[in-house]
């Protein structure tokens, strides 16, 4: 039997503002419990809400980002429920005039690229943090209010790759324009994925079931693939879906329901008598368009023209701002693009995993980074020699003088090279004689010899030539 | 009063201890004040200059007092100390006003009788056998025996203008977004206002002066500018043309108040101005209050939801989350607001919204439609506050919720709200001892045409300092 | 499918909203309801076609938004200060199943 999948996926995300969505206290992370609020974010009598100006810019600069029309009348409304994270009793959002519509984002599939479509942005404010001890729960509001952006996909997307590639999509957009941080570990970005199966070819979609509390991207594509199995198994065995809220365990690579779904909330929806719709010049939005920083899909395009790199390379460097932002400041002091980016994916990568440090907590600097490729294209070092330079290149140290301190050199002069090749080869007859019979690895294991004679400092690749050449003698 | 009380600097300190004791005195009699307010520290701290130096004063106990506790007249805030001023509580005391009391409402300012707080029912000082109105009744009566020269009240469907008909004094609701709400308590936001009880409209026109003026802290406050209505005022009326609100007229049985009311209409005549009749369509008269009622329990069944026990407030004891926000809020509400957040909240279930809420919030603009049709042709609205004196207490048992004396002739006063537009009511005249007053409505921000209409009826009448000697 | 008015159903929705009705509360209700219904005849009565709702009394919109700059924070004392119940600076509720 085959099946449709339908998955839609709402995110919540948070706005890097100094203040709350609709009060002058500041925003906070990990700062005492209860020290960053007012009366309004604490719903205390009598507060009333002022709009955060930078909020709604950011929430312009992601309508911008990805292709929503952006409604310049700022209409806010209540969704009304009682939870003890909800001091006022209802939450301040934008029901039924959302600040953005109709936009899109593009995602890299196995069938190549594809558009996923976003139904609508709109601003809201955050809940209070909770948290549960055995017998007593505790109730910090330093959250509470902080500006949220809900992003609200249509459902578009049919498999887990495709879920996360859209995610991931929507992360590094927003990150790169600077308006959340995006972390889903931090709770700055939050994603609920809703999972539908339906017979191919169905009118009706299937019962949706709600996958919650993700931590971070790399579990959405395990959790929607375990949910849609979960699915298919369950109707295979002729038994109905429940529409159910589910959370992925990360151990067991499931998911697990939390709750089931009782019919509707109802929200008692109305318009919020304490904020006069706003209206949004087209100059103050034009103007917030026109200072938008780069869009990673922009940057791509930029470093497919200029810097000649692989479509993969591109993408994983780009994935990560910071160390994006870097190998452009790199590429300042060395017009070999590809090396500056090989080193940054994978050397300078490890290096700061091991060591638990970011791009711009390490002592890197991409002069010297530079400098170490020079080396390296002028032969002055091999590869292999530069690789023993990691830790001091990443500690602050000019390389030169590392290179120096540790006595690592290549050896270039043809001559040298050739004295120690025969030297080994008149070491080593049998060689000579595997490489006659077709044995080419003998090229290898006399190329190791002539390495280790020169305690690692001869240039490789001119071994390897003068070794290919010297045997070719031989034979021929 | 107020001018030459704050001109009166060395007469300071004893004015304001001699209203707190007065305040005191007549408490067991009229049971207006929830919380006394020591004014030491305040008299200590009197700013060098203010329109309001030394003048004791005031507030309705829905106005949030730093460090003061403030209760809207529920048992649920029985506890509540404020950790913040409201806007006009930091306008008041920059102006040198010194605030003696938080006095009675009705529960939540969910009331036209103040017989709902928590602390037991307001009493009228022309007849303490007598209800003051609500839900600004405790301010009113304060303003009324003589305690103080002004007391802060709110207005929401006519909680400032109908008590002071019912205690002959001057009430003032200004139009909407004049002064700001921030720190009030909220009922109905849409509808709610900030009102005052003065004993002249003199003291009126200081008072707003003091109170007016944008508030950054509530976006539905006006940047329009605050004239200076005391210099402005001029009771001239030669040119002016008043509508008297006929269906209002037509629908009081009281022959006494419409002799009275119309007796004054003449008078007004005599001074040169226009007096016409003017009849609005009665369906959409009669549609008045119930808009108002659904419109005002839809927003305050929503605006109550913060109260629920668990970061101020009085909190009763419960299992978990649920069970102490239900305790919490059965035992700190009372029965009758209660009753009125259910109907509320099913007036804004989603099946029930178009309905009910919007069809409500649709009458709301043919009401104003219909009062701009009239404000094209007329500077002002009158028509009697009330149509009999302040009712007995014992009898109030529920008129003809339905009649149309009730709808229209006791419950009009809410097109005010609905519109924004100003509306005070003053003094008019006497009834068994006690008064009655007349309502006032102008268009938007227009308060000097309605102070010089009040102060052309306070001409006529003489009813100026009116103090009810409490028996 | 319209629910009866009845006792039972006003107290679902009292529950709905956090708090209880006793049956003579719940009775009473009852009857509001009754009057609530020739309210919404006084409603009905009024043209309302093409009418749009008026939610704010004046519609003139704003251009105002507030500046992204911390003007207002209270200490952790004055936000706890109308509770009994803390623990670390955080409000304190029995155990919350959810």
């Amino acid at each position: 039997m085959e099946y449709d999948v339908t998955i839609g996926i709402e995110i919540h995300c948070q706005l890097k503002t100094n203040t709350k969505m609709f009060s002058g206290a500041p925003t906070s992370f990990g700062r005492k419990a209860n020290t960053c609020v007012n009366e309004v974010d604490l719903g205390h009598p009598g507060s009333m809400p002022q709009v955060n100006e930078e909020a709604v810019r950011k929430a312009v600069m992601a309508c911008t980002a990805l292709h929503l029309t952006i409604d310049p009348l700022i209409k806010f409304d209540r969704k009304n429920y009682y939870y003890s994270d909800l001091p006022k009793g209802f939450q301040i959002t934008q029901q039924f005039h959302p600040i953005g519509r109709d936009g899109y984002v593009e995602i890299d599939t196995a069938e190549g690229p594809k558009k996923i479509r976003i139904e609508r942005i709109h601003m809201e404010e955050d809940t209070a943090k909770q948290f549960h001890l055995s017998k007593v729960s505790l109730l910090d509001y330093n959250r509470a209010g902080t500006p949220l952006i809900e992003i609200v996909s249509k459902p578009d997307m049919h498999n887990g790759a495709e879920a996360e590639a859209y995610v991931e999509a929507l992360r590094q957009t927003l990150y790169y324009i600077g308006v959340s941080d995006c972390k889903m570990e931090e709770g700055s970005m939050r994603c609920d994925v809703n999972v539908s199966i339906a017979p191919k070819g169905a009118e009706h979609l299937g019962t949706k079931n709600e996958i919650k509390n993700l931590n971070s991207i790399s579990h959405i594509g395990k959790a929607v693939d375990y949910e849609v199995e979960r699915q298919k198994k369950l109707l295979e065995a002729g038994e109905k879906v429940m529409q159910e809220t589910r959370r992925f365990d990360e151990k067991t690579g499931t998911t697990i329901m939390m709750r089931r779904k009782e019919g509707n909330v109802d929200y008692k929806f109305f318009p919020e008598p304490n904020i006069v719709p706003i209206r949004l010049t087209e100059d103050w939005i034009k103007a917030i368009q026109a200072e938008m920083p780069e869009l990673p899909s922009a940057r791509k395009q930029r470093y497919e023209r200029d810097y000649g790199l692989s479509d993969h390379d591109i993408r994983v460097l780009i994935a990560n701002k910071e160390m994006s932002d870097f190998f452009e400041q790199v590429v300042k002091y060395t017009k070999n693009a590809k090396s500056a980016c090989n080193w940054l994916l994978s050397d300078v990568s490890a290096w700061l995993n091991t060591n638990e440090k970011t791009i711009d907590t390490c002592d890197l600097k991409p002069q010297m980074l530079a400098k170490l490729i020079a080396m390296i294209d002028d032969g002055k070092i091999s590869n292999a020699q530069a690789k023993q330079l990691t830790d001091d290149l990443m500690t602050g140290k000019d390389p030169e003088q590392s290179a120096e301190e540790k006595g690592l050199k290549q050896v270039s002069d043809t001559g040298a090279i050739a004295a120690m090749v025969n030297e080994v080869m008149d070491a080593n007859p049998q060689a000579i004689e595997d490489f006659r019979n077709g044995k080419d690895r003998a090229v290898g294991f006399l190329t190791g010899q002539v390495m280790k004679k020169s305690k690692g400092q001869a240039n490789p690749g001119l071994v390897n030539k003068l070794i290919k050449e010297e045997l070719q003698k031989k034979i021929g | 009063m107020i001018k030459e009380m704050s001109a009166d600097r060395r007469g300071a300190e004893k004015r304001v201890l001699d209203a707190y004791a007065k305040a005191q005195e007549l408490q067991p009699k009229l049971n207006d004040v929830i919380t006394f307010v020591d004014p030491a520290e305040q008299l200590k701290n009197l700013p060098e200059e203010g329109l309001m130096r030394g003048v004791p004063i005031v507030l309705k106990d829905n106005v949030n007092t730093k460090g003061i506790r403030t209760t809207a007249g529920s048992r649920i805030l029985s506890n509540y100390v404020p950790v913040y001023d409201a806007e006009i509580v930091e306008k008041l005391r920059k102006a040198g006003a010194v605030c003696i009391a938080k006095s009675s409402m009705d529960e939540l300012a969910m009331g036209g009788t103040n017989l709902t707080c928590f602390t037991g029912p307001a009493y009228n000082p022309w007849d303490t056998r007598r209800m003051t109105g609500g839900s600004s009744g405790g301010s009113a009566a304060l303003v009324a025996s003589g305690v103080v020269p002004m007391a802060i009240g709110s207005d929401t469907g006519d909680s400032v203008r109908k008590p002071a008909s019912f205690c002959g004094v001057v009430g003032v609701k200004p139009t909407y977004g004049r002064i700001s709400r921030y720190g009030i308590i909220q009922y109905a936001s849409s509808l709610d206002h900030v009102g005052y009880f003065t004993r002249s409209v003199e003291d009126a026109c200081m008072t707003l002066k003091v109170l007016a003026g944008r508030d950054d802290r509530d976006m539905t406050s006006s940047n329009k500018e605050v004239p200076d209505y005391s210099a402005l005022l001029n009771a001239d009326m030669k040119g002016k043309k008043i509508a008297v609100l006929g269906n209002v007229v037509k629908n009081i049985s009281n022959t006494e108040t419409v002799k009275m009311f119309n007796d004054l209409m003449d008078k007004l005549r005599a001074k040169g101005a226009q007096v016409d009749v003017y009849d609005f369509d009665e369906a959409i008269m009669r549609a008045i209050l119930p808009a108002y009622f659904i419109i005002a329990n839809c927003e305050a069944t929503s605006n109550d939801s913060n109260l629920d026990g668990i970061r101020f407030g009085v909190r009763e004891d419960g299992a978990d989350m649920a069970e102490i926000m239900t305790n919490s809020r059965t035992k700190g509400f009372g029965p009758l607001i209660r009753r009125r957040f259910v109907i509320g909240s099913y007036g804004l279930f989603e099946a029930n919204q178009e309905r009910i809420f919007r069809k409500a919030q649709k009458v709301r603009r043919v009401v104003v439609n219909a009062m701009d049709a009239c404000l094209k042709e007329y500077d002002a609205i009158v028509a009697p506050a009330s149509g009999n004196i302040a009712p007995l207490i014992k009898s109030n048992e529920d008129q003809d919720a339905l009649s149309d004396e009730n709808l229209i002739a006791e419950n009009y006063m809410a097109m005010a709200n609905f519109s924004g537009y100003p509306s005070m009511t003053v003094p008019m005249g006497f009834e068994e001892g006690c008064p009655i007053g007349i309502n006032i409505t102008c268009r938007a921000f227009e308060e000097t045409t309605m102070f010089d209409v009040a102060q052309a009826v306070e001409d006529i009448t003489g009813y100026k300092d009116l103090q009810a000697e409490v028996k | 499918m319209e629910e009866k008015k009845d006792r039972e159903y006003f107290r679902k929705l009292a529950h709905q909203l956090m708090f209880d009705l006793s049956d003579a509360e719940a009775d009473s209700l009852v009857q509001e309801f009754g009057t609530l219904e020739g309210q919404m005849a006084l409603l009905d009565a009024v043209n309302t076609d093409g009418v749009e709702e008026m939610i704010y009394p004046f519609e003139a919109d704003t251009t105002f938004v507030r500046k992204d700059e911390v003007s207002n924070v209270i200490s952790q004392d004055e936000a706890m200060a109308n509770v009994e119940k803390k623990l670390e600076g955080h409000f304190v509720l029995p155990k919350v199943v959810k």
